[in-house]
């Protein structure tokens, strides 16, 4: 075990005796729990910067502090095409920010611990003490290495916080993507835009999308605007019809119409559906996303049907009955237990609940909020005055209305 | 809400035939009307910022705001001191300081919006952990500094109106730590701030007290050198409390706090200058007030709160003492509350370490023992007896001065780095102005040193 602050006083040596003082060293991010080491970094005689694959590393003299190498001066300069993989120890990890997946939190590298094992150098671990600063501000003399203080980099998530670098890594597996949306979103909210972008760009598409959709609406738009545009409309096809519908109204006019123009015919009609009515009314927080079935059909019938319209939208646990699927009068509803549990050749209309408590998409936002949380109910529908079924206000939205969207919102403000 | 037409949820649905549309419809904005994939639609539900007045009234209403609290103890002393002693010679150095302040701040705004991270943050990300423990100290004086001089302040505005600064001070530390800690700072802050806009009396105070205007234009447009080491004393103290190390981090903070992303940043350019401009024709009027009352009538030298009150008099008459000393506590408390709270955070931000004031104290201990560290240290030194409070202040704002190079060093270094700020880099306009600054502060700087050690070995300078 070596920490990066020792290592870089280690020197490098060739079979004519050459020697070149170690500056940093480069590790493929992405390969494994525990990246390899690939490149040696240090300067050459003419102090220009050189460095050598890991390849050439012939043994590794540790009482001494020498890299036996084989030919310093088959070094070349510094080559930009591989960075986008690589990462430099020194320059790039050490001092930034990490993601700490064990505690969820975001803290700074001080140190970084490396093990030899099968003749590859890898990054084992990232040390966060106090100590550690000590460390490499008195050369190594103070600040004990405690390994208690270590994270394991199987559980460490690092972000450059430069979006466009990744962009061909894109769909990468993280170790972070095995978190809940929410508490990925939670977890970049102290990272500048920057980062949170970057992992965005990152993370597969559904979970891109459902992490997205749980950041904070001013991250939210920080987040969006630094997408491919690609991704951006992948993302925005993906996301529940409501929240898209708040990013969307939060672009300028002339970047919204393009995305609306672009996204997927379905999405874009839920959304612009949405974005008729004003923020602070029923509209303006209902998803227009919900199932409905015709209530002629019988049980059987409607669970054949429902499989594809079932498959896509967040808010699946109460399927509407309406007359028609083209007037879409609402007439009444059943829960999915109540479709899952009757039997096969009832109606719909037979078992369905017809007394229905409904909201007016006009009607003010925060008074509605309160009924649909008061009702006990998974969400309240929203009607027109034809009886229309046009969307339903879920106790998520209503909770979101009536609550700060989280409790690090509510954290006053420090600088503004 | 409007009570339904019809028995909601009591009858089938089928059975309601009367509308369900409240009795009265509400009133609705008209939105946007847009043709988007082949349909004509009205959107009112776009989350617009404001546009023509309301957005200038946006941009000014926090820049007012932050120049009555920017504003505090040590520049209103200095001010003072500045038209006291020296009338209206050294407007000019205002008015110079208004275009470097102004380039500062938006370089500091630009930084921000940028990277998304704090000055120490990045100072520590570029050029690693020695020099951003140089930075952070460096911080750590100045504001630290600056904290001792608010805490003064408070006792000096309770002592305007009668209470014993013994009690004034430990009271106003434990007020100010418990509503930070608890959490309820928010709302108390808005009173504070109400409370400084009794400064808005210096402008009007300026016009009251019928300043010989050719005066004014020409301390301002004529610069006006003298080798007195006092004035030399003060032209950095005006430096040191016009572009301070912490307003400059408390811009770059606030706009990543706000979410500026580097696409939209265009706009906020403007709330930078407006900012500085606004408040230094503020820190102007001070000094035209001072040197109109004071400076006129051959007071020369402003030793207590209660002399520069004296400057509001043409206002306010006999109020004056009344009035200046509940300015100068609220923008005191609000200083003493800002500054130890927004310093704990980006140091705390430099080490990685958890911040902010919704943690308890097993989670944030670096944070709220930095916090605490600051009040305690700032309220004690406040409490040591017979401090010539004016010089105290002063001080402090050429100490402040001393140290702005250095974090303006930072600064320029950072904002030059294409790999940070990409489009938004530096252009060769922005960093001429700023090294001119630099280099202007610089040279100012050692020109006090350089008399101050003369003076100590003896030499006297011609005057």
């Amino acid at each position: 075990m070596v920490m990066l602050s020792q290592l870089r006083r280690f020197d490098l040596i060739d079979d004519q005796g050459r020697r070149a003082r170690l500056r940093d060293l480069s590790v493929a991010l992405l390969d494994g729990d525990y990246p390899p080491v690939t490149r040696l970094y240090f300067l050459n005689s003419k102090k220009k910067k050189n460095s050598l694959p890991w390849e050439n590393v012939t043994s590794i003299d540790w009482p001494n502090r020498l890299i036996q190498v084989v030919d310093i001066d088959e070094a070349q300069g510094e080559s930009t095409d591989s960075m986008a993989k690589e990462v430099l120890l020194h320059d790039g990890i050490l001092d930034s920010l990490i993601l700490d997946l064990q505690n969820r939190r975001a803290t700074r590298a001080n140190d970084l611990c490396l093990e030899e094992e099968d003749g590859k150098l890898l990054l084992r671990s990232a040390d966060t003490s106090f100590g550690a600063l000590l460390r490499r501000l008195t050369g190594g003399r103070y600040g004990r290495v405690s390994p208690a203080a270590h994270h394991d980099w199987k559980y460490v998530e690092f972000l450059r916080g430069d979006p466009e670098a990744v962009r061909s890594e894109a769909g990468q597996h993280l170790r972070i993507s095995r978190l809940p949306p929410g508490e990925i979103a939670r977890l970049t909210d102290p990272l500048p835009y920057l980062h949170a972008a970057e992992l965005i760009t990152l993370l597969a598409d559904p979970k891109a999308a459902d992490t997205l959709e749980a950041m904070m609406p001013e991250r939210q738009l920080q987040v969006f605007e630094e997408l491919e545009e690609e991704q951006a409309l992948r993302l925005l096809a993906l996301m529940a019809p409501d929240i898209a519908t708040d990013l969307v109204g939060r672009l300028q006019t002339r970047t919204m119409r393009r995305y609306l123009e672009k996204i997927p015919r379905k999405q874009a009609e839920r959304i612009i559906e949405l974005l008729r009515y004003p923020e602070d009314t029923v509209g303006g927080i209902m998803t227009n996303d919900v199932v409905y079935a015709r209530g002629s059909l019988t049980v059987a019938e409607a669970r054949k049907k429902l499989r594809g319209p079932l498959q896509d939208p967040d808010f699946v646990f109460l399927i509407y009955i309406v007359a028609n699927e083209k007037s879409r009068r609402l007439q009444g509803l059943i829960s999915i237990r109540n479709l899952i549990t009757a039997d096969d050749d009832e109606r719909l209309e037979e078992i369905m609940d017809p007394y229905v408590t409904t909201l007016n998409p006009l009607a003010p936002a925060g008074e509605a909020a309160y009924r649909v949380i008061d009702s006990h109910l998974a969400a309240l529908p929203v009607v027109d005055d034809e009886g229309q079924l046009l969307g339903v206000v879920t106790v998520d939205a209503a909770v979101a209305q009536v609550a700060p969207p989280s409790w690090s919102a509510q954290a006053p403000r420090v600088f503004s | 809400m409007t009570k339904p037409s019809s028995p909601q949820g009591l009858e089938p649905l089928d059975a309601v035939d009367a509308k369900i549309l409240p009795a009265t419809p509400r009133s609705i904005r008209t939105g946007l009307r847009l043709n988007i994939r082949g349909r004509s639609v009205q959107l009112r539900g776009l989350r617009r910022s404001p546009t023509g007045l309301l957005r200038w009234l946006a941009i000014l209403g926090p820049g007012l705001i932050a120049t009555s609290a920017g504003n505090d103890a040590g520049g209103i002393a200095t001010y003072s001191q500045a038209g006291a002693k020296f009338g209206y010679d050294l407007i000019w150095v205002m008015v110079i300081l208004t275009l470097s302040f102004a380039v500062v701040q938006e370089m500091c705004a630009r930084l921000g919006a940028a990277t998304g991270r704090g000055l120490l943050d990045l100072i520590r990300e570029r050029y690693g952990i020695a020099w951003a423990l140089f930075a952070v100290s460096v911080v750590l004086i100045a504001n630290g500094g600056v904290t001792i001089s608010e805490f003064v302040g408070i006792g000096a505005a309770m002592e305007l109106m009668g209470v014993s600064k013994y009690i004034a001070i430990p009271l106003g530390a434990l007020l100010i730590w418990y509503l930070v800690i608890f959490g309820t700072y928010g709302r108390v802050e808005k009173i504070l701030l109400l409370m400084t806009l009794v400064f808005f009396a210096y402008p009007v105070a300026a016009f009251m007290a019928r300043p010989d205007w050719s005066a004014v234009a020409k301390g301002a447009f004529v610069p006006k050198f003298r080798s007195d080491p006092a004035y030399i004393f003060l032209i950095v103290g005006l430096l040191g409390t016009t572009i301070t190390p912490y307003i400059q981090i408390f811009q770059q903070s606030s706009l990543v706090e706000k979410g500026v992303a580097r696409r939209h940043y265009g706009p906020e350019r403007i709330d930078a200058y407006v900012g500085a401009i606004f408040s230094n024709l503020m820190s102007i009027s001070m000094i035209i007030a001072t040197a109109a009352t004071l400076y006129v009538v051959g007071q020369r030298n402003i030793s207590s709160a209660a002399d520069a009150a004296r400057a509001l008099e043409p206002v306010v008459g006999s109020a004056a003492k009344m009035l200046f000393g509940i300015g100068l506590l609220g923008a005191t408390l609000l200083a003493g509350a800002v500054l130890p709270l927004a310093t704990a955070y980006a140091v705390s931000e430099a080490f990685g370490v958890p911040k902010g004031v919704n943690l308890d104290f097993r989670r944030g201990k670096v944070f709220f023992s930095l916090f605490t560290a600051l009040i305690v240290l700032g309220a004690t030194l406040a409490l040591i007896p017979n401090v010539p409070v004016m010089t105290l202040f002063v001080g402090v704002q050429v100490l402040n001065g001393i140290l702005l190079p250095i974090i303006l060093i930072f600064i320029l270094l950072l904002i030059n780095d294409k790999r940070l700020t990409g489009d938004l880099k530096n252009t060769r306009r922005n960093n001429v102005l700023g090294v001119g600054t630099l280099i202007l502060i610089t040279t100012a700087v050692l020109t006090m040193v350089g008399s101050r050690l003369l003076e100590m070995f003896g030499v006297q300078l011609g005057q």
